[in-house]
């Protein structure tokens, strides 16, 4: 397992290191210092640019192996919880208003956005801790704000304004900066420790709720970390970044082959593969030969669409 | 005697102390078109890359291919090393955030909505540039395609896909009006950008209808519907080309020239 | 200080009155089968003692104290259950599902000698040690059946609760969890099962409670509650009750 962890840290530095590198404007090593102005490049778009790509993707990934873990099923992501959507039409209200221009707007309708969302969901599931209505309250949530979101498309009172809401949506790191990594560190690092302490309940979990409630577990707690985690580190990517998908489905059906199947066995490689993919992928976005880059959260579909057919492919001989 | 001889001898000093023209940077095609007639090509350091696409550009393809073309975010921007850049309404949040971080100016220039503001924003851009006199040139350009015609105004409406009809309150319905139209979309009830049914048209036609395919595209979906098409042998039905509906400034010139071509066809 | 007792237990689920003051002392060391028809309220009186059910009135006690009222970790490290659902969501290997019942036991910081200890006996308890680095998936039903007796025996328990644990087994695999049910109890421990067969409660049971309608028709030693009456009276059913030559009790029903 040690193995493995390293293996993807050094994978990690890798793709950090390429994303740096990386970019539609080539900037030779000795412009690297501090007096040519190219520098700035590298100082104040690309290296936020890194971090957040690193951040956004750990989130992703740990809350993907968590939301896995927790409803027993590994179809299970992120976005099933309706946190995704919720914080992505809160940003569209600050899109649509115009509101967009003030720098703390955005992020901050967002997070407002994914917490409403998620105690709407905690009020729906109640203390039963059942995962049907768990899983169905979330997809009514996404579907309700969902919908919202298409609303506010559709009344936009520009079309350039709609256009805007819409290329959002899908999901970028273009031109981030520090700021967007103070707003999203602390809270995606908050969310990380949170859904960290749910790693042996939800080992205990393997073997159905009845029994892990005799084990000791404390659903209604498990309830409460999963929920508070996954809205921090979800609720704070999109706010940074848009809506991208896939990462919290895929990357733990990378892992499982290498770290076992235990559901706690895969939660800090989740993590780091998660980085890794998304670092690379936005990387790839910025030296596709495209005039414009690709929209990251496009990608990943790209990516994650054909990745599913496969484990579809695989699933289907297996159960044959 | 003394003040012209020292202002002589000043020359050089005031010559070699006179700004240089300021480098450009405009993520916007619509700004490239005013750029294209007033500033000097050498300080144009990186246009629009819709400006080097056939199919969105609203300058000459020979003259965007020789400048550098960027697809607008800051990264791509701060290379060019700026004094200023020139946008339009709508950049992302991220961008605006990074520039202002930079230190680098931005100017944006909100959609103009009447004759006058699009010929206040081509002043200004050209002031922008350094060359006011070339932006007062044009804007008495724009003024003089754009003069009111003295007909009797006939009932139009663009319509573009999907049913967009631009409405009161937009740069499209000023021009209607100087080339010698009514614009029909106040008399639907639409709003300044608003969509019109089908069925709204068809029972209730007006005189000149303006329809926008898109360029090199005969008929979309909504303009080769057999409905449209048995109301063209009523009414006049007359390509209106996007191109002419992207930008204000000197586009203003051709659109006018289209206008008035289509309202010297209606004879009745 | 670890008895085992329902006292005066009464449970209503969804309008029906699924427990009536049921009340019973189990004892340590010996095999209590809860018996009687479909409904009678068996698995709602397992689910009580185990506190995953809170009953309307009466508590299940433990040392003297409510469930309820224990501690999460100290009642789990008490009282171990084996569910009826033979779940088991991912497909890890044995050694990791028997040491999924050390849940209760663990502290911060990883697994420590005496979890490892505990694993390995309860491995060979269930004669599993050769298999333990198998994957779940690939065992056949009696073995997973062992693994998962493994597991709760991992958490060296006070008391064993099980929930029907021979659905499904041949009667071959019925008889050796019932074998090693008996040597838990030998070892100390309390055993409680739900059993549905009344020919293997007849095996294995040293005590039993007859219930019917949420009732206790008859509690206390097996050989007194297994009489024709009060087994006619709890599944109205006609059996006739013996004694093999190898000294086994049987219960044959032979007409309703």
């Amino acid at each position: 397992m040690k193995r493995l962890t390293l293996g993807l840290i050094v994978l990690l530095l890798l793709a950090a290191a390429l994303s740096v590198a990386a970019g539609k404007v080539w900037v030779p090593f000795d412009a690297w210092t501090a007096d040519d102005p190219r520098s700035i490049i590298i100082v104040e778009l690309r290296l936020p640019r890194t971090v957040l790509a690193l951040l956004v993707g750990s989130a992703l990934g740990l809350s993907g192996a968590v939301m896995q873990g927790y409803l027993r099923n590994p179809l299970a992501d992120p976005g099933l919880f309706g946190v995704s959507s919720g914080a992505a039409f809160g940003a569209v209200i600050a899109l649509y208003f115009g509101y967009a221009a003030q720098m703390w707007l955005l992020p901050g309708f967002a997070l407002i956005g994914a917490g409403v969302t998620m105690t709407l969901l905690a009020l729906i599931a109640g203390r039963s801790g059942s995962l049907i209505l768990f899983t169905l309250g979330g997809m009514i949530l996404t579907s309700i704000t969902g919908s919202m979101t298409s609303l506010a498309i559709s009344l936009a009172p520009t079309p350039f304004v709609s256009s805007q809401i819409v290329t959002w949506l899908l999901g970028a790191l273009t031109d981030r900066s520090w700021d967007d990594v103070l707003v999203a560190a602390p809270l995606i690092v908050l969310g990380m420790g949170v859904l960290a302490l749910t790693a042996r309940s939800l080992d205990a979990l393997t073997l159905g709720e009845t029994a892990a409630r005799s084990m000791g577990v404390d659903p209604a707690r498990l309830q409460r970390l999963v929920i508070a985690g996954v809205a921090l580190t979800v609720g704070a990517s999109v706010a940074s970044a848009g809506i991208i998908g896939f990462v919290g489905l895929i990357v733990p059906h990378l892992v499982r082959p290498l770290a076992g199947n235990r559901p706690s066995a895969i939660l800090l490689p989740s993590a780091l593969a998660g980085a890794v993919l998304l670092t690379f992928a936005d990387s790839l976005v910025r030296l596709a030969p495209t005039v414009s880059e690709l929209r990251l959260g496009i990608a990943m579909s790209m990516l994650g669409g054909p990745f599913f057919l496969y484990l579809l492919i695989a699933m289907r001989r297996r159960l044959a | 005697m003394i003040r012209p001889f020292a202002l002589l001898l000043a020359a050089p000093l005031l010559a070699s102390a006179a700004p240089r023209a300021p480098r450009i940077v405009s993520i916007n095609p619509c700004v490239d078109a005013v750029l294209a007639r007033v500033a000097d090509p050498a300080q144009i350091v990186g246009i629009s890359h819709y400006s080097q696409d056939v199919r969105a550009t609203s300058v000459p393809l020979g003259w965007a291919k020789r400048f550098k073309a960027t697809s607008g975010t800051a990264e791509e921007v701060v290379a060019l090393r700026p004094d200023i850049v020139l946008a339009g309404p709508h950049v992302e949040p991220a961008t605006i955030a990074a520039l202002k971080r930079m230190k680098i100016a931005l100017v944006q220039y909100p959609v103009a909505e009447s004759v006058p503001e699009s010929m206040d924003q081509v002043r200004a851009i050209a002031a922008a540039t350094g060359h006011a006199a070339r932006g007062e040139a044009l804007a008495a350009r724009i003024a003089a395609a754009a003069t009111p015609a003295r007909t009797r105004p006939v009932a139009a409406l663009v319509w573009q896909g999907n049913g967009l009809v631009p409405g009161s309150g937009t740069l499209t319905d000023d021009l209607l009006k100087r080339a010698g139209f009514r614009n029909m979309s106040a008399a639907y009830g639409l709003k300044q950008w608003d969509v019109l049914p089908l069925e709204y048209l068809v029972a209730d036609p007006p005189r000149v209808l303006l329809s926008t395919a898109p360029e090199g595209v005969q008929d979309d979906r909504m303009t080769g519907h057999p409905a449209v098409r048995r109301l063209a042998k009523h009414i006049t039905v007359a390509p209106y080309p996007t191109r002419l509906m992207n930008c204000g400034g000197p586009t203003i010139i051709a659109a006018m020239a289209r206008l008035r071509q289509v309202r010297a066809q209606v004879t009745s | 200080m670890t008895d085992l007792v329902a006292d005066t237990i009464a449970l209503t689920l969804g309008g029906k009155r699924v427990l009536d003051d049921v009340s019973f002392a189990f004892r340590r060391g010996r095999v209590t089968a809860l018996l009687g028809p479909n409904g009678a309220g068996k698995s709602s009186l397992l689910a009580c003692l185990a506190a995953l059910r809170r009953p309307d009135t009466g508590a299940a006690r433990l040392g003297g104290q409510d469930v309820q009222a224990i501690d999460r970790r100290m009642r789990a490290r008490a009282i171990g259950l084996l569910p009826q659902a033979a779940d088991v969501h991912w497909d890890i290997d044995v050694a990791t599902l028997v040491g999924l019942g050390r849940f209760a036991h663990r502290g911060r910081w990883g697994e420590t000698q005496a979890d490892r200890d505990a694993v390995a006996a309860a491995l060979a308890a269930t004669d599993m040690t050769g298999l333990a680095d198998r994957g779940v998936e690939r065992l056949s039903g009696g073995e997973r059946g062992r693994a998962l007796l493994a597991r709760v025996l991992a958490g060296e328990p006070d008391w064993l609760l099980a929930d029907e644990p021979l659905a499904s087994l041949d009667p071959a695999h019925q008889l050796d969890v019932l074998a090693r049910l008996r040597g838990v109890a030998a070892g100390g421990r309390g055993v409680v099962l739900v059993l549905h067969d009344l020919h293997l409660a007849a095996r294995v049971a040293d005590d039993a409670v007859l219930l019917r309608g949420g009732r206790v028709v008859a509690a206390g030693e097996a050989d007194a509650v297994l009489t024709a009456p009060a087994i006619a009276e709890a599944y109205g059913i006609d059996v006739e009750i013996g004694r093999t030559p190898q000294g086994h009790r049987y219960i044959l029903p032979v007409a309703r």
